[in-house]
């Protein structure tokens, strides 16, 4: 019975949910989105492709020559890259809208620019 | 019961089936125990109040399997009851007779490693999909990651055709 | 990546590898980071039981309640995600501690959301107990006396609602939850009514465990060094996850790989229990029996069909099921 009235109080109410692509919600202070490399600070050492637990970020080469490249398809977003980066070159941003078609699209690759 | 009262009473009740103990930390206790004891053991732990089983596992040691019975005696303590068997001929006796709750786990143990449990009532595979190889077990460790994945490949290609015909 | 074997109990299965491996390296956790799972623990208990309720109404034809619960339920997701930087896969502990602390900011913002969720919570507990929908269709259906309970190794809310006083977090406490006071719910009904009761009630239980948690949190450090080589040795580690016992077990043999792991999920424990309590059942009950369990299938895609009267028993996969299926929309298109 009570479910009733609660029902009829919720007409006069906005909706709860949100028109998504169209207005989005605020993401938290510290929410793990896709990670980003600034090739300026690394020094590759390699330590993120080390630690990643789904091999998502692969290196190519070494020291300040290398590359690196980051499978989004295959990241898991758990910030530990960002986290063993001695660096600190690696931030975790807020994007999280990377659904798509394509798999080869979702590769972001760095480079160092001299 | 605390660990060692536990423990001395397995003692009388087993003697010489007890090879060895170990108690690790708290609530924590392994046993290894002969393996034409163990239907014994487990209807001993059974009136001594171990009746929830927790699951069972088996470990491949190249010649033998490891089987491990995980228990809980009340809720608190963990007693993993282990023993080795020769992996020519995988078989020991069922235990749903005295446990019934250990029904899905001896079928689990029966799809990944092939131990043959003597007396249970249904040992159709629970894991692994129908159409699977009878003679393949993937926690074996002399199959490796390749072996498995035509095997699973193939068994997806029969039953996409199962599914056309 | 032990996160990723659940969806809703991520954090359970995360908690027990790393005791695990903890136990296996002869290390343990920091105080704080033991109080700090503790309160994501209970965080995730009150969003999973929560989403349970809503698919139990929604089983049942309760769409309503369905949906004002899971509104509701965004609630402890947006604690969640602020908390730990996430709503499903927190990443909040690591093998030697935990890595985000719960800084003393935070603290009025968790509490003004757990307010809101108690009065929620308690509205929940008295709309259900007086409604007359749920009281038909739940009260004395999918009955599993304590007796079989026992036998048939049970376990969680599924075997506290048939009366039974069992839970992890009491008997083999881990984390910090020999420091937290809290009673362990029981209901003497032993049907899928009484399996409701019990999981509102562990939400108000979760609900104080966090307040006292965030209160005595004591300061110091959130992870300790973890050594580089693993001995060869072995672990049983076990916890209360919110659909029950959730074990794990882990043998290193000296090398950087393990030699087995094995997890047991609680689903796979409370399918013999599910059994039992579907026998001689309507068919239009089963939806909600075996949502009773709060069941994740992902390793179930069998069905028995056994008649009561005959004792016969056909066994339908997969692939005989979608035949079916095929041929039934064939003959009504």
């Amino acid at each position: 019975m009570s479910i009733i009235l609660e029902a009829i109080r919720q007409i006069f109410k906005s909706p709860i949910t949100l028109k998504y692509p169209f207005e989005k919600t605020d993401v938290p202070k510290d929410f793990r989105g896709r990670p980003v490399w600034n090739m300026q600070k690394c020094v590759g050492c390699g330590l993120c492709s080390r630690v990643c637990p789904s091999g998502a970020i692969e290196m190519i080469g070494k020291g300040l020559k290398a590359e690196i490249k980051h499978y989004v398809d295959r990241c898991i977003f758990c910030g530990q890259c960002s986290e063993s980066c001695p660096r600190n070159a690696i931030t975790m941003t807020d994007e999280f809208e990377h659904a798509g078609y394509d798999r080869e699209k979702m590769i972001y690759e760095y480079r160092r620019e001299s | 019961m605390e660990e060692d009262e536990i423990l001395s009473e397995l003692r009388r009740q087993l003697k010489e089936g007890i090879i060895d103990v170990k108690v690790p930390r708290k609530r924590r206790i392994f046993v290894w125990i002969r393996s034409e004891a163990f239907k014994n053991a487990i209807r001993r732990l059974k009136d001594m109040g171990f009746t929830h089983i927790s699951t069972i596992t088996a470990v491949d040691l190249k010649e033998s399997f490891e089987v491990i019975y995980h228990f809980a005696y009340k809720g608190s303590i963990e007693l993993s009851l282990r023993f080795n068997i020769p992996k020519e001929n995988p078989r020991i006796p069922t235990i749903t007779d005295v446990i019934p709750g250990a029904i899905l786990y001896e079928r689990e143990v029966h799809d990944l490693f092939g131990i043959d449990f003597i007396g249970h009532p249904d040992l159709i595979p629970l894991i692994l999909p129908e159409n699977w190889p009878r003679d393949i077990y993937p926690l074996r460790k002399e199959y490796s990651l390749e072996d498995l994945r035509g095997s699973i490949l193939k068994a997806g290609r029969d039953e996409r055709r199962v599914t056309a015909q | 990546m032990a996160e990723r074997i659940c969806g809703i109990c991520s954090d359970a299965h995360t908690t027990c590898y790393t005791q695990a491996i903890e136990d296996l390296l002869g290390i343990e956790a920091p105080p704080r980071a033991k109080y700090i799972r503790v309160i994501i623990a209970e965080l995730e208990r009150i969003h999973s039981h929560s989403l349970w309720l809503g698919i139990a109404a929604h089983e049942i034809g309760f769409d309503t309640l369905f949906m004002y619960l899971w509104r509701d339920r965004e609630t402890v997701m947006d604690m969640l995600e602020f908390i730990s930087g996430n709503r499903v896969h927190y990443a909040m502990n690591t093998i030697g501690g935990v890595r985000r602390d719960i800084p003393s900011e935070m603290t009025p913002k968790i509490k003004d959301g757990l307010d809101f969720l108690e009065k929620r919570i308690k509205y929940y507990i008295k709309t259900i107990s007086s409604d007359r929908t749920i009281q038909k269709r739940t009260v004395d259906v999918g009955i599993l006396k304590p007796k079989d309970a026992i036998e048939l190794c049970a376990v969680g809310p599924t075997l506290r609602a048939s009366g039974v006083k069992n839970d992890v977090r009491r008997d083999d406490p881990y984390a910090a939850y020999d420091e937290i006071p809290f009673n362990v719910v029981t209901h003497d009904g032993c049907d899928v009514f009484a399996r409701i009761i019990v999981r509102c009630e562990e939400m108000l239980e979760s609900i104080n465990m966090i307040r006292y948690a965030l209160d005595h949190m004591p300061a110091g450090m959130l992870r300790v060094r973890v050594p580089m080589a693993v001995e060869p040795n072995e672990a049983v580690s076990r916890v209360e996850a919110p659909r029950g016992e959730l074990i794990h077990y882990a043998r290193s043999n000296g090398t950087a790989r393990p030699e087995r792991y094995k997890v047991r999920s609680p689903t796979l424990a409370n399918i013999p229990a599910l059994c039992k309590m579907l026998m001689g059942q309507h068919v239009a009950d089963i939806p909600i029996v075996l949502a009773g369990i709060d069941p994740c299938f992902a390793c179930m895609d069998r069905l028995a069909l056994i008649d009561v009267n005959t004792g016969r028993k056909k066994i339908l996969d997969f692939n005989s099921l979608r035949e079916n299926i095929r041929r039934m929309r064939g003959n009504c298109p």
